[in-house]
């Protein structure tokens, strides 16, 4: 199983970016949401893993 | 990798702010209820703050500098327009918003069980960028 990392770059204009490696689906979520500290979100995007993450949990409850 | 976000850093929690102010080397007031701030303006209204680092401490500044407790919980900067110009403008502001945003994540972090394993601070053109990367706890 990949190494679950978070990666939080903060910089000088007053934004920050939260990078997510080895999670999927819901588990990003909770992440954000721990992280978040009432910041105001100006963009998010989802990468391949994410998807193929969340069918393989889709998978696992199919069975 | 599987998702990032990119986020605006909104100042609202007095602890985290108070700290980063004192770690640029000021004495920053705290007050529950706001209190007026000096201006060079002295004909101007006052303005009133929540924090407050008066004049003496900020080299070159015509006024205090402050942040004001809005109805919506943030705190905003208020300063005077010329201070902009002084070295106390939107630069200045991003230095704060990033000492703010560290000690916000690191205590975030501590209190929800993820641990830091690494912090870099990497030179861009834009200027310093502060990297930290945490683990899940298993």
């Amino acid at each position: 199983m990949q190494d679950q990392t978070i990666t939080i770059t903060i910089d000088e204009q007053g934004h920050s970016t939260l990078d997510l490696e080895g999670f999927a689906g819901r588990s990003c979520e909770k992440v954000f949401e721990d992280f978040r500290g009432g910041d105001r979100m100006k963009l998010e995007r989802k990468k391949a893993a994410y998807y193929t993450g969340q069918q393989v949990q889709q998978e696992k409850s199919q069975r | 990798m599987s998702k990032y976000r990119v986020s605006i850093t909104e100042l609202k929690e007095e602890k985290y702010l108070v700290d980063a102010l004192r770690e640029m080397g000021y004495r920053p007031e705290v007050h529950p209820e706001a209190v007026p701030m000096n201006s060079y303006y002295s004909e101007q209204e006052a303005k009133r703050a929540n924090i407050i680092i008066r004049r003496h401490e900020l080299r070159g500044a015509c006024g205090d500098i402050g942040f004001a407790r809005q109805p919506d919980g943030r705190l905003t900067l208020i300063a005077d327009e010329l201070d902009a110009y002084h070295g106390y403008g939107e630069k200045w502001l991003g230095r704060v918003q990033q000492l703010y945003k560290e000690k916000q994540t690191l205590a975030m972090a501590r209190a929800r069980g993820y641990i830091l394993k690494k912090r870099e601070v990497i030179q861009t053109k834009e200027g310093q960028q502060v990297r930290l990367q945490f683990a899940v706890r298993r």
